[in-house]
């Protein structure tokens, strides 16, 4: 058998025999340009992105789950609720998916650690809230598209739905202004959830109620303050608006004003209550479990 | 002007008071360990330096700012690695490694990055199909990206094999060789004495000894001859000069003295007069764990191995 003090000192001494070839000196940074705070954006954007991506789970949840309600209420109704569900497919990516991530970032001490670096700090949210916000909206418009696919253009309420390049984006600028105002609000609330196993029943307690209310998946009989609440809550609008636009008669004007200026404000004052409360340390142990820890030591 | 200045620090929480009083300072190009049992402070005092959470009291200062304050340019000269590893598992090892890069007005290439600290075969894998060793080397190279000015490591191999610790103190080694101040925290004696130029040993909160290793071991009070007596060995022959040494209960010979030549001598004689075999025979210099047992008021572990 070998020796393990042997094996250590051969590994030390073939570390010694063979330095890395690499030109060392600290101290240079001080004499470079810091990067653009835009190229960081953007890698900040694509990192995000990519780790979104990444969750098999949060594909299921963002388009699986979608598509399997549109294919489940074929033949059901006359018209499949292709809002509804696109709404659901990308607030459960820019509410619940994108929440989770964070927490998890920030209690394995990523965030700390970003904190830690040159990156300018506002870099970081914004640039998860605005790739949340991207992959939110290429979840949802997968929604729209697999209902083209299944359904034709037998979608509204007329003979026919023209799809046209006003209509896309309109689908696409409505979806994107709603995933701002839900990843933004989710931002803000993952600084109240203590842990990552908190998160999973923080966020879902949060969004089932709010999407009930909303009508999101369907419509309950309600008084009509809980509807005019719902109104000025963000995911009622979002599904006016998709609604208003995917099932939109030729001639008529795109743009829901209201709906989107109430998708606004939540976007806006999320960002800002993101800002104010954006939590970067993982939770720290209290005293008296610190007390305890050392008793132990 | 040194490169980190800390005076009178003091953190409580709530009524525990976790860091009580400690100033020190540390020269350009030095490599401090800091080491203490756990719960003594060492963890909080790097966050204070690092600027994640402010003192309740004192000051501390790095590159002669406040590192609550500091600027991206002040940012980009410090690096380091926290006491657990912080990393996304979904994110292969060169692309993490790119990511943060991008962040540094001068940071090494990213191949130069992963052969020092040995992982240019893994720059493909993902960070969550890594060993623990090797994720705290991925954690390392980012700490070391950006060429810090000064390094702060927490505990950068507890719980590494011996293997995986001899690769982080050569990287780190490099980086001291290039000019980088390093602030290392650690409960390994060993690891200490190997890196260091200086030691600050805190237990409770407080410094109890700023010293080098050198200086630690000469605390360490005199040189050792241990020798578990074989089974047989003539004890009615020991030299008087040996007897005192006996040790019947663990059936050993400890002899602890400033000069062991005279004691040495006479053992291996009588040894070679009663045909012994000396193959459990230790010869030890002064013990620097006894030292930082002593410091931190624990009691000592040197004792006699038997058979």
């Amino acid at each position: 058998m070998t020796d393990p003090l042997a094996a250590a000192e051969q590994i030390a001494s073939a570390a010694a025999a063979e330095p890395p070839t690499v030109t060392m000196s600290a101290g240079s940074a001080e004499r470079s340009p810091l990067p653009s705070a835009l190229l960081l954006l953007a890698a900040q954007v694509r990192y995000q992105a990519k780790l979104l991506l990444s969750s098999p789970r949060g594909l299921v949840i963002g388009v699986g789950l979608p598509i399997i309600l549109l294919v489940a209420s074929k033949g059901k109704a006359a018209h499949p609720d292709v809002a509804g569900y696109a709404v659901f497919g990308l607030t459960m990516t820019a509410w619940s998916t994108f929440g989770m991530r964070l927490v998890a970032a920030r209690e394995s001490g990523v965030l700390k650690r970003w904190r830690a670096t040159p990156l300018p700090r506002w870099c970081y949210f914004v640039g998860s809230i605005l790739a949340t916000a991207l992959v939110s909206v290429a979840a949802g418009t997968a929604t729209v598209l697999a209902a083209f696919l299944i359904y034709g253009h037998n979608l509204g309420d007329g003979p026919h739905v023209y799809v046209t390049g006003a209509g896309a984006a309109a689908v696409v600028g409505v979806c994107f202004l709603g995933a701002l105002a839900f990843a933004a609000a989710t931002t803000a609330l993952t600084s109240f959830v203590p842990s990552v196993e908190a998160a999973l029943p923080t966020l879902m307690l949060t969004y089932f109620p709010l999407i009930i209310v909303s009508g999101v998946l369907f419509s309950i009989a309600e008084p009509h303050w809980l509807s005019t609440l719902a109104s000025y809550l963000p995911a009622q609008p979002l599904v006016d608006a998709m609604t208003k636009v995917v099932r939109h008669t030729p001639g008529e004007g795109f743009v829901p004003l209201r709906d989107d200026v109430v998708l606004a404000c939540w976007a806006v004052g999320g960002l800002v209550a993101a800002v104010a409360l954006f939590r970067w340390e993982p939770h720290r142990p209290t005293a008296s479990r610190r007390r305890s820890a050392k008793a132990r030591s | 002007m040194n490169t980190i200045e800390i005076e009178g620090l003091t953190k409580r929480f709530g009524g525990f008071t976790a860091v009580d009083q400690v100033s020190f300072e540390v020269p350009r190009g030095q490599l401090l360990a800091v080491l203490g049992p756990n719960g003594a402070g060492k963890t909080t005092t790097l966050e204070m330096a690092e600027g994640f959470f402010a003192p309740t009291s004192g000051t501390v200062r790095v590159l002669g700012a406040d590192p609550r304050r500091a600027t991206r340019a002040q940012r980009a000269r410090i690096g380091l690695v926290l006491q657990s590893t912080s990393l996304d598992p979904e994110l292969t090892v060169r692309d993490t490694l790119v990511l943060y890069a991008q962040c540094y007005p001068a940071p090494y290439r990213v191949g130069e990055a992963l052969a020092l600290v040995d992982l240019a075969d893994d720059a493909q894998t993902k960070v969550g199909a890594l060993s623990g060793g090797q994720r705290r080397r991925v954690d390392l190279a980012i700490g070391m990206i950006g060429r810090p000015e000064v390094l702060f490591l927490d505990e950068p191999t507890t719980g590494l094999d011996p293997e995986a610790r001899r690769r982080t103190w050569a990287a780190v080694g490099h980086l001291v060789a290039a000019g980088t101040t390093v602030v290392l925290t650690t409960h390994y004696i060993d690891e200490a004495e190997h890196l260091a130029d200086r030691i600050i040993v805190l237990a409770g909160g407080r410094v109890v000894a700023d010293t080098t290793p050198a200086k630690l071991r000469a605390a360490g009070g005199p040189s050792t001859i241990s020798y578990p007596l074989p089974a047989g060995a003539p004890i009615g022959d020991l030299p008087p000069s040996l007897a005192p040494y006996l040790d019947l209960e663990h059936r050993a010979l400890v002899v602890r003295e400033a000069d062991l030549t005279a004691s040495l001598g006479a053992l291996v004689a009588w040894a070679d007069r009663a045909h012994l075999d000396l193959a459990e025979l230790e010869v030890g210099p002064p013990s620097l764990e006894d030292a930082y047992l002593a410091m931190i008021g624990e009691p000592t572990t040197t004792e006699v191995r038997l058979p």
